[in-house]
């Protein structure tokens, strides 16, 4: 058992797990959706990614590359939630917005898992 | 490889990363749990926003005070907790970040990366010196002076710190690393088409064989020049295809031949390295009598074979038993100290024409002269220096003269490379014996003056653009007496002397005026700074090479359209 392997294979699934939860509710309703849980995909996204860094593999550079547009959506849905409760007020429009970027967050972290996966069973040990 | 400091720098800032988001994100987190009490009394929570908000400013020791409202105990409480756990985050990350500065690999790599890019954008031709100290150092002043470029490759870091502080005219990038390394070679640009030359001028003669191999398997293309002081070394550098071998100790003998019998190629020799044309008294070494040489290590090796030939009578005077064995002459060699008075009585100092101290320890070396004077006041006395630093006192010892081993090389191996045409023909003229040398000297004091200066020069687009010009439109044979015409009186000469040109294969010494120039041709050009000047104009300027040639202005820019023919 490869420690490192646990640490960061955790950290990657946490992040698809919580980023799942938080869109997974009717897009439209925005007390579908807990903003704790946004709260928790952002930071363990942050982690994952620093998780990533510095890695000079082929595969790293794939992995990174994914973490980041998930840490962009996820923050750009932070930052959406913001501007709607305290600048523009809060519509449809806005929430679809929030639940669509962390969709599409969700996406690159599904991408990242397969990525992994795929690299812990082509891995003989 | 280029990119390992930017990975070193991300993988090191990894741990300091997670302590900052964990540490904010606790704290976010707890500022939005625990309620607190708006200005109306009602209680509230923090949205994630004002927490964000809060904390950042908090974290970073900023501090706006309490926001939104004023805090409760309970958010205090928290704020205390957290102000230390944030702070502590931040500590924690600028603490690696400056480590992070100081750390030794990372300064390495950053070194090595910048070595690697200065090497990359570098087009003109360079040339590679393996090993820093005063011999190379001197050449690279010189060479920069000439615009030329220089790369070192030096295993000491603290050398390389000195080469930083020195003012080159042009950048010289430095590359630590040892030489026995197969990548510090390639890292230095040898696979370049502008790598020039590679230099490797150390007192080891196994260095130099190394460097040499290694050089020639890298890049057969590039010449590389080596210092050999043995033999047998020599031979191996030219079995593996080094282009110049080097024996410093060869030159003296030679030099020391050559003043005996045939000074005006000496003094040649030495006008071309630098020096006015002239014979100094310090050229002229007694022709008769006998020589005592102190030393029979490389340099009286070498000695011995010069002097041999000079059909000097001699004799050896060497400390150690061992190599005076390898004389296998036991009547010509003596040993014992060469500064003890009984060793040079033994050696008959007092009825000796001239002593040379040849050992390679200077304070020796100067400690033989002192004494064969005492003995013998007339004596002509020869000192070699090994190192630069000693020069006061070899000076403050009067002594007739002095051979400085390290300065011949500079001069020698800095002809090599910024001055080719020059070098060769010094080793073309060798050839010709005493009267041509005599020649060649009166026709330079004649035309030119004492001590002229020489040009090199190739004629080709760069460098004669008028003349190849001229040449490939007219097709008229333009003989090499043009370039002697004065750019103010056509009629009038200046005091030019081509001494040497090169001819793909073919190479003529002192050509005659009428020979016609080709294009291609490389050519060695005696003569004065101002002349050199009406030189470069002939070759480069089409109204200029219009004047000499036809002994009027043009008058028009499109009638001399080179073919001249009106």
């Amino acid at each position: 058992m490869n420690l490192e392997k646990v640490i960061s294979g955790f950290f990657i699934i946490l992040a698809l797990t919580l980023n799942f939860g938080f869109f997974y509710g009717d897009p439209t309703v925005l007390e579908q959706h807990n903003r704790y849980e946004l709260f928790a995909a952002i930071i363990v996204n942050l982690i994952a990614t620093i998780y990533k860094l510095g890695d000079k593999t082929q595969l790293g550079a794939v992995l990174l590359a994914t973490s980041l547009v998930a840490d962009i959506q996820l923050i750009g849905a932070a930052s959406i939630w913001a501007l709607g409760e305290y600048v523009t007020g809060m519509n449809v429009e806005t929430v679809t917005a929030i639940i669509s970027f962390s969709g599409g967050a969700l996406l690159a972290n599904i991408v990242s898992v397969i990525l992994f996966t795929g690299d812990v069973l082509k891995s003989k040990r | 490889m280029q990119n390992n400091s930017l990975y070193l720098i991300i993988k090191r800032m990894r741990t300091p990363m997670y302590v900052l988001v964990v540490t904010f994100s606790i704290s976010i987190l707890g500022m939005v749990l625990i309620p607190g009490v708006d200005d109306q009394g009602k209680p509230y929570h923090m949205t994630f926003f004002d927490a964000f908000y809060f904390v950042s400013y908090m974290a970073t020791t900023i501090g706006f005070g309490e926001a939104p409202y004023e805090f409760t105990y309970p958010q205090r409480l928290w704020v205390g907790f957290c102000i230390y756990l944030t702070v502590i985050g931040w500590f924690y990350a600028i603490g690696s970040i400056i480590s992070l500065v100081q750390d030794k690999v990372l300064a390495a790599q950053i070194a090595l990366a910048q070595f690697q890019r200065k090497i990359k954008k570098m087009e003109e031709p360079f040339i590679i010196f393996v090993g820093y100290n005063s011999l190379t150092k001197a050449i690279i002043d010189r060479l920069t002076l000439d615009g030329i470029r220089s790369v070192v490759i030096e295993k000491n870091e603290e050398k390389i710190k000195m080469l930083a502080l020195e003012n080159y005219a042009i950048e010289v990038p430095a590359l630590v690393g040892d030489i026995r390394d197969p990548k510090v070679f390639k890292t230095a640009g040898i696979h370049k088409h502008n790598c020039h030359a590679v230099v490797s001028l150390f007192n080891d003669d196994v260095m130099n064989l190394h460097v040499a191999l290694s050089a020639k398997l890298m890049n057969k293309h590039v010449t590389v020049i080596v210092e050999a002081t043995e033999e047998e070394y020599a031979q191996n550098l030219k079995t593996i295809g080094a282009d110049i071998v080097e024996n410093p100790f060869k030159i003296v003998a030679k030099r020391i031949y050559l003043s005996l019998k045939s000074p005006s190629l000496l003094m040649l020799e030495q006008w071309i390295y630098g020096d006015p044309l002239v014979l100094r008294k310090k050229d002229r070494l007694p022709k008769e009598g006998k020589y005592i040489v102190c030393g029979y290590g490389r340099m009286g090796q070498a000695l011995e074979v010069g002097l041999k030939r000079a059909g000097i009578d001699y004799i050896f005077i060497e400390a150690s038993p061992e190599k005076a064995a390898k004389a296998k002459r036991g009547e010509k060699v003596i040993v014992g100290d060469a500064d003890d008075k009984k060793i040079l009585l033994k050696a008959d100092v007092q009825e000796a024409s001239c002593i040379i101290a040849a050992t390679k320890d200077d304070l020796l070396n100067l400690s033989i002269i002192m004494a064969a004077k005492r003995i013998n006041p007339e004596i002509y006395t020869v000192a070699r220096e090994n190192h630069i630093n000693d020069t006061v006192v070899f000076k403050a010892a009067k002594i007739d003269r002095v051979i400085m081993i390290e300065t011949l090389m500079v001069k020698k191996t800095y002809n090599i490379l910024a001055r080719p045409l020059a070098d060769r023909f010094i080793r073309l003229m060798k050839y010709r014996g005493e009267a041509w040398g005599e020649k060649v000297v009166d026709l330079l004091k004649e035309y030119i003056n004492n001590n002229p200066e020489t040009m090199e020069t190739v004629i080709d687009e760069d460098h004669a653009y008028a003349l190849v010009r001229h040449i490939r439109e007219s097709g008229e044979e333009i003989p090499y007496s043009i370039l002697y015409r004065s750019r103010e009186e056509w009629k009038r000469e200046n005091p030019l002397l081509v001494l040497y040109v090169r001819r793909g294969g073919e190479e003529m010494l002192l050509p005659d005026p009428s020979l016609p120039i080709q294009i291609g041709d490389e050519v060695l050009i005696a003569g004065t700074k101002e002349a050199f000047e009406d030189v470069g104009y002939i070759m480069e300027n089409l109204y200029e090479l219009y004047y000499v040639m036809q002994g009027k202005e043009c008058e028009l820019s499109l009638s001399c359209k080179l073919t001249f023919d009106f």
